[in-house]
């Protein structure tokens, strides 16, 4: 009983809550730029209207256009069920679960990028180049940061890697998470979300061709990700595993809050960056995580 | 009993050899009938301590016949026996006797003789019948790969391979015969003890790792593969080359290695893993890019050896035998996956004829079967769940990462190892994307891409069946554990005691994930074909006429991430811009080379052949001139006795 309740409550946090973060992201930039904005749910309105929309399928695409999307957002909601949340824990914990989720990650983007050039359009294309290649830089750093964490914290179980605190590499490993976060969620600097040229785009150019149902399970899916990161980027810094389930609990709420606020601040101060400046970003972010895992190395203690 | 299986498997195979020419299906039956007898034989020895070794009193070539299967063997005799019943059904189509009348017959043959002199090569246990084994099991090779000798492109292919496969054989003559001189007989057996026969890891090293296709030994093996008939190329590439594995794994096993052994295979390993797939992304041809990805995946494999080697050199850590594990279980997954990818290809070219992606897309509509089993391949070679590429990946990283968390000497090898493996991994994913979608998504860009047909049932039934065992690997990998860890016990005795390793949970993880994969998947379609659903031209922001020249195409997909390795990958480049302004003609050809064999190999050997031409000039044949050596050397020596008489 307790579990199928646990069980809830999780579903509960991932699914309801995840479609908050962008309509917040929303509101900071309208907020920075003077201008009221869309409302905090509007996705939860689009959510709803895609839902029950009509759908048109490009007639080069297999049915798989239409299968992937669940694929993906299947693989994103196992992530999400294998990253532990505060005092809840984690839906499911075993030894290399970290590894399982970056590669479930993986999946998402393999699914996305095929249902992308499934309508054969010279856009989608580029996007998914795009993502696929700058996703090689992300994933190095991302395993540089999660070797840090199991460094740190001699596990490789993400419910234990991410209880201790990092220690004095906890600066360097946020700023590379954050970077990473940018990256994978198609934020400023290195995609716009609201540009209008397709040729600039990487996530949204691959989803062109969507619509109705298909779209709304990426754009929830999408959301959950950004939740994920974020999740991850709290809970990497903060010792959650030291404080008392209640305060743990509201320490992640408005950790989530503080860092999604940092994502539309920067995307109201940044431009998106030349292309050919991405890989250095990343190669940055890549570093930064490298440096945490030295420093890790020789200051913690076995 | 085992004993009676692996005799029996010998003689099946031996006999298939013999009717191969004249009985098509006989051959066939005999075939199978060996495979899944030699399957069973190795089944017979993965629990521990039932090796089997038969010591007879037969001599052939003056040393008594001596076999032997152990946990080892067992795991590369199930790889042998299973890839090559299924390529032998799969060319009764694809290899007909209506096509190729005059070739069909002899790829039987070799078919056969390949399987066999494996099979031999697996059980020999003695130094010299190794040796014919291997010998015999090259030239198989050889002659399947050049089963279109009329191509010149095959005949070149074919040379490289025989020749590198020479060099190789050569280091392996030497490792045997300093071996026996060593240990004063040709016997082969577990000689951990005497530390002098280290430093011959390194011969075996090079001859078995050029085999196996390690970086930068690599260079015979894309034309090999690639010009190969495609169920040869999946025998080569799903298991030839295992044996490559096989006899480092076997070796490194039985004797002592150098200190440094460990810290050299990793590192090969790592090199070999991005470079190959760095390669393989820059390809056009499908069968070169699937051949690269071998290389890759060696390299993968050589991560896991050389982890198992630093462990067993620093104290027996525990984590290198999960890393062992994990890189003989991705022997048999890459063994799997490559050729369910090499028979889809295969079917590809059969359809259309040709092996350039960026003639072809489109084709899942004329080929939905063979679109989706290279879809499933494609998941499973990038390495992601819920497949078996992601199972063996899984057990390597868990020894890494624990060897990264022990924080000793082995870490420094460790951790680049695994931020490499896990950028292979990526640059993987990008080039199976690649692949299958500019083979079987968009719209077809040549005429014989659009009017492609599926294949027939001999062609689709081993592709189902290895289908079925990259998803049987996948979501049962606790049931092959009981046979690596056999293995690893053989390897190494102190890594035989059970050890606790998640891979139960992670194998109902992976089914779990599978049935909510299929659940949604089939859930939005419903609900799509539920809501209004028609179909339309590719709305591509609102072009009004696409055509299928307006595509992504192979060159530019790889471009962006291949464009970072431009510095190991050396491409050709023809641009001439457009000019003026109505420009006529503007091109851009890029062309990766093989560059190791064209920018490193070809001109040492042409440097070679210089000097021998040059040095060549002394021996013309002229009497007087080689009286007048004589004395040189005589008056050479006369100055030398004096030399050396002189106080």
């Amino acid at each position: 009983m307790n579990s199928i309740l646990d069980l809830i409550l999780r579903l509960d946090c991932w699914l309801l809550l995840a479609p908050l973060l962008p309509g917040i992201i929303n509101k900071v930039k309208a907020w920075v730029a003077g201008r009221r904005g869309p409302p905090v749910l509007q996705l939860y309105y689009d959510l709803a209207r895609l839902w029950k929309k009509g759908v048109v399928m490009s007639t080069l695409a297999s049915p798989a256009f239409v299968m992937l999307p669940a694929v993906t957002w299947v693989a994103l909601l196992g992530a999400a069920m294998l990253m532990p949340l505060g005092p809840l824990g984690a839906g499911l914990t075993f030894r290399g679960d970290a590894l399982l989720l970056l590669y479930l990650l993986a999946l998402g983007r393999f699914c996305t990028g095929w249902a992308a050039m499934e309508t054969g359009s010279a856009f989608e294309g580029m996007g998914t180049v795009r993502e696929v290649s700058y996703a090689v830089l992300a994933e190095a750093a991302m395993i540089a940061a999660v070797l840090s964490l199991s460094v740190q914290s001699g596990s490789i179980a993400l419910a234990v890697m991410l209880a201790p605190s990092m220690g004095a590499s906890v600066v360097l490993l946020a700023a590379g998470l954050f970077i990473v976060l940018l990256a994978e969620n198609c934020r400023v600097p290195f995609d716009d979300p609201n540009t209008h040229l397709e040729l600039t785009m990487i996530h949204e150019a691959m989803v062109l061709d969507h619509s109705g149902p298909p779209l709304a399970a990426i754009l929830h899916g999408a959301s959950m990700k950004l939740l994920l990161f974020t999740v991850l980027l709290v809970q990497a810094v903060l010792p959650m595993g030291r404080l008392n389930p209640w305060v743990a609990a509201l320490v992640l709420a408005l950790g989530v809050l503080v860092v999604i606020v940092a994502v539309g601040l920067v995307e109201s101060l940044l431009a998106r960056f030349a292309f050919r400046r991405v890989p250095l970003l990343l190669t940055t972010a890549f570093l930064l995580c490298l440096f945490a895992l030295l420093v890790a190395w020789k200051g913690g203690v076995p | 009993m085992t004993g009676a299986l692996i005799v029996q498997a010998l003689f099946l195979l031996g006999l298939a050899v013999a009717v191969g020419a004249w009985w098509p299906r006989v051959w066939l039956g005999l075939t199978l009938a060996g495979a899944v007898v030699a399957v069973a034989a190795a089944v017979a020895v993965f629990p521990a301590g039932a090796d089997w070794e038969w010591k007879s009193g037969i001599l052939l070539g003056g040393e008594a016949v001596h076999l032997r299967l152990d946990g080892v063997s067992g795991l590369f005799v199930v790889l042998a026996a299973v890839v090559g019943a299924a390529g032998a059904v799969y060319s009764r189509e694809y290899w007909s006797d209506r096509q190729y009348p005059a070739s069909a017959p002899r790829g039987r043959v070799w078919w056969s003789a390949l399987m066999l002199s494996m099979l031999l090569v697996l059980t020999a246990s003695n130094g010299l019948h190794f040796l014919m084994a291997w010998e015999a099991f090259a030239i198989s090779g050889y002659f399947l790969i050049t089963l279109e000798a009329k191509k010149p492109a095959v005949r070149a292919a074919g040379w490289l391979y025989l020749a590198a496969s020479h060099a190789g054989t050569v280091c392996l003559f030497a490792f045997f015969a300093l071996l026996a001189a060593k240990t004063g007989g040709w016997e082969l057996e577990p000689m951990r003890g005497d530390a002098a026969l280290a430093p011959l890891f390194w011969l075996a090293l090079a001859g078995f790792g050029m085999k196996a296709g390690i970086f930068p030994l690599h260079i015979w093996l894309p034309s090999a593969h690639a010009n190969a008939p495609s169920h040869v190329s999946a025998i080569m590439s799903g298991v030839a080359i295992k044996m490559g594995v096989y006899g480092i794994v076997r070796f490194s096993g039985w004797l002592p290695v150098p200190a440094a052994a460990g810290w050299v295979v990793i590192g090969l390993g790592a090199g070999t893993g991005l470079l190959g797939i760095a390669f393989a992304l820059a390809q056009n041809d499908f069968k070169r890019l699937l051949a690269y990805c071998s290389v890759e995946n060696i390299g993968i494999i050589m991560i896991g050896i050389g982890g198992a080697l630093l462990a067993r050199s620093h104290g027996d850590a525990p984590w290198g035998r999960l890393a062992l594990a994990g890189a003989l279980l991705h022997v048999w997954n890459h063994g799997a996956f490559k050729a369910l990818l090499f028979f889809g290809a295969g079917s590809v070219l059969h359809a259309t004829g040709t092996r350039e992606m960026s003639r072809l897309g489109g084709l899942w509509r004329r080929m939905p079967w063979t679109a989706g089993l290279f879809g499933l391949g494609a998941v499973a070679v990038a390495g992601l769940p819920p497949l078996n590429g992601f199972v063996s990946e899984w057990l390597i990283y868990l020894g890494l990462f624990d060897a990264v968390a022990g924080r000793e000497a082995s870490a420094w090898a460790a951790l680049p190892a695994a931020i490499l493996l896990a950028m292979a991994g990526a640059l993987a994913l990008a080039t199976f994307a690649k692949a299958g979608s500019m083979m079987f998504l968009g719209a077809a860009r040549s005429k014989p891409a659009a009017q492609a047909h599926e294949c027939g049932g001999w062609m689709r039934g081993p592709m189902l069946a290895l289908a079925g065992v990259c998803l049987g690997l996948a979501l049962a990998p606790i049931l092959v554990w009981p046979a690596l860890a056999s293995a690893a016990g053989t390897w190494h005795p102190g890594w035989s005691a059970k050890a606790a390793v998640s891979l139960a949970t992670l194998g109902w993880v992976q089914l779990g994930l599978a049935g909510l994969i299929v659940a949604a998947a089939t859930f939005l379609w419903r609900r799509v074909r539920a809501n209004n659903f028609r179909r339309g031209p590719t709305w591509d922001c609102g072009y009004a006429a696409p055509t299928a020249r307006m595509q992504y195409s192979s060159g530019s997909f790889g471009s962006l991430a291949g464009g970072w390795f431009t510095w190991v990958l050396r491409p050709l480049r023809t641009l001439r811009r457009p000019r003026g302004h109505f420009p006529l003609h503007a091109i851009r050809l890029e062309r990766v080379p093989e560059t190791m064999l064209e920018r490193v190999i070809l001109p040492v050997a042409s440097r070679v052949m210089q000097v021998s031409t040059a040095v060549r000039r002394l021996q013309h044949g002229r009497l007087s001139a080689y009286i007048l050596y004589v004395l040189a050397g005589l008056a050479a020596l006369g100055l030398l006795v004096l030399l050396e008489s002189m106080p």
